[in-house]
């Protein structure tokens, strides 16, 4: 990981600014996925509503860089505002279960958009701009692959954790969990919150990319589907699954916008894609690929 | 006492419609317990179908009904028997799996209405749409009585069947426990797939009904079926005055708010989804849980 993350830092050297603005995607696409993964995978809460986050994340460096906030001062706390927000919604929802708190979910993150494009505080539907200022695209990429990065770590440090345990747990079986004196609510506000304040983090970095943030770009219900598709069909509470789904994604992405017969069917592979993974494999691609080598290894031990 | 009456009329009409979308949601989810996301997909389907037939075939959006509902009974056992049936049954709690499922099929039918009928904002206008009539001394628009005509007779005859032939019956039989209605010899698979031919055939009913009053995109059916959700969260699955209630419920509290508070149209769906958060945090079993509490409070 250490390999990768040097070779990250080192990458606007050597690479051109179009292939480093493709990486940063799906850098992007890692800390979002991952991040949803946290409670969405690892504690088994699927919310549809995470593009509140990164509206949230992105929304507060514009709005205090504004107001004369140096942008990189901005970012820990549109963080901890977004962690703040998945705290206060967290408390009602969380008493909803299973697919009633996923319907929930996506409400907020409605409510959230709608909110957002009415409030002229915020620009309205026609977003705001950043100020002019100097922007150093290296230090955003190096920021944001060594988030991509950190991510994957906090996820692997949080799968071997006893609270990865006991986020799984939760996962399997919430009153057995509960019997076993787990408080889960805590649990889930607490993975939220995290969840929550990276991608408010990613949020920020966002808008420093692309000095410009709207409700119909943050806010968009599209992200938030596709936040969730990346993990679900990469491996979904896995460590690995959400990188494998965000690179797919980011590839995806990359190859539907340059051969123009496709470009009006994303919504169809979108959809398509995640039928076809809860028909079949609702493991996702790491299930599949571990499905399929285990039957290679059985081969082997069938023969000998 | 104009605009209390304005309000009262008017939500009471958008109730029948209200009624009408969540019913279809609430069939599916009552016999197979399955939250059916592709249901806001259906209605925006109905909706260009009825919008096709009347462009190409001049025919009324309320005369098609007579063919987009049994085309859509059609569609929606066809898709129950080809996509839905796969699904592993998790028992009685709705799954993970179904849900995203068919959220996938939802995206695959907007992506369908996008290519056919692009993604231009698409209306029906019939000599009679902007017409309207007084009503109690409230002006309503003619295409609102004609959808809250469709409406009730709709629920009429689903009330009816519901309690007076067999099919009804298993129905709600396998609603209300399905392990017991298959020892008492219900063909839970086939009523399954009356089921969602049903619910799908009452969102395409509702996509019609819409169709006569809104403008629509591919994208429509979200916060309509937001308000379905609530609605059914509302009324509780057990009969279909429930659901009527529910969306009387909900029609006046959006109704209300836009005539008394200054809160703009554009935040409605926040307001539904308040609604629907606060049902199920503190009346987890809908109003019918409410009407039962204060019953029996008022017995002992």
């Amino acid at each position: 990981m250490l390999a990768a993350a040097g070779a990250l830092y080192f990458a606007p050297s050597f690479l051109e600014r179009g292939t480093l603005n493709d990486v940063w995607s799906v850098a992007l696409a890692v800390v979002l996925a991952s991040s949803w993964n946290l409670l969405g995978g690892f504690a088994g809460q699927v919310s549809i509503g995470y593009s509140a986050f990164l509206g949230i994340g992105a929304y507060t460096t514009v709005l205090l860089a504004l107001r004369g906030m140096s942008p990189v001062l901005t970012l820990p706390l549109g963080a901890l505002l977004a962690a703040g927000f998945s705290v206060i919604i967290g408390y009602p929802t969380f008493r909803l279960r299973g697919p009633y708190f996923t319907i929930a979910t996506i409400g907020v993150g409605e409510a959230v958009r709608v909110v957002a494009s009415s409030v002229s505080f915020a620009g309205g539907a026609s977003g705001l701009r950043m100020p002019a200022g100097s922007f150093d695209f290296e230090s955003n990429f190096r920021s944001m692959t060594l988030l991509a990065v950190a991510l994957v770590w906090i996820a692997l440090v949080v799968s071997r954790s006893a609270f990865g345990s006991a986020l799984a747990a939760v996962k399997q079986d919430i009153d057995a969990a509960e019997a076993l004196g787990v408080n889960s609510t805590r649990l889930k506000v607490t993975v939220h919150a995290l969840s929550a304040a990276l991608v408010g983090l990613a949020g920020g970095l966002y808008a420093i990319n692309f000095q410009y943030v709207s409700p119909g770009s943050v806010f968009d219900f599209r992200l938030s589907l596709t936040i969730v598709l990346m993990p679900i069909v990469g491996g979904v509470g896995t460590v690995a699954g959400p990188v494998l789904g965000a690179i797919l994604f980011g590839w995806l992405q990359l190859k539907l916008l340059s051969i123009p017969a496709l470009l009006n069917s994303s919504l169809f592979i979108y959809g398509a894609l995640l039928i076809a993974v809860m028909l079949f494999e609702p493991k996702g691609l790491l299930g599949l690929v571990r499905r399929l080598w285990a039957r290679r290894l059985r081969r082997f031990y069938v023969d000998a | 006492m104009q605009p209390a009456l304005d309000v009262v009329v008017n939500s009471f009409l958008a109730a029948g419609l209200y009624a009408t979308m969540a019913y279809g949601l609430a069939v599916i989810y009552g016999v197979m317990r399955i939250i059916n996301l592709a249901h806001a997909g259906i209605m925006m389907l109905g909706a260009y179908a009825t919008f096709t037939l009347f462009t190409r075939f001049s025919l009324d959006p309320f005369l098609s009904i007579v063919v987009v509902v049994p085309l859509f009974f059609a569609g929606g056992v066809a898709l129950y028997r080809t996509v839905v049936r796969r699904l592993p049954r998790s028992g009685s709690t709705p799954s993970m799996e179904s849900l995203l499922l068919l959220f996938g099929v939802w995206l695959v039918l907007q992506n369908l209405a996008y290519v056919l009928w692009s993604g231009d904002t698409q209306s029906i206008l019939t000599s009679y749409t902007l017409r309207s009539v007084s009503l109690l001394g409230v002006r309503v628009g003619v295409p609102a009585l004609g959808v809250f005509g469709m409406s009730a007779l709709s629920l009429l005859v689903l009330e009816f069947v519901l309690h007076r032939t067999y099919l009804g019956k298993a129905i709600r039989a396998v609603t209300q426990n399905r392990d017991a209605a298959l020892l008492s010899g219900v063909d839970a698979d086939r009523i399954s797939a009356v089921a969602f031919g049903v619910g799908t055939a009452f969102a395409g009913l509702a996509g019609t009904l819409l169709s006569t009053l809104f403008a629509f995109t591919p994208d429509f059916g979200r916060s309509f079926l937001l308000k379905a959700f609530c609605i059914i969260v509302l009324g509780g699955l057990e009969s279909v005055t429930g659901v009527a209630a529910g969306a009387f419920v909900l029609a006046l509290l959006e109704n209300g708010t836009a005539a008394f508070t200054t809160l703009p149209t554009s935040l409605q769906d926040a307001l539904s989804f308040t609604l629907l958060v606060v049902t199920l945090v503190v009346l987890p079993q809908g109003l019918p849980g409410l009407f039962r509490l204060v019953r029996d409070r008022g017995r002992g």
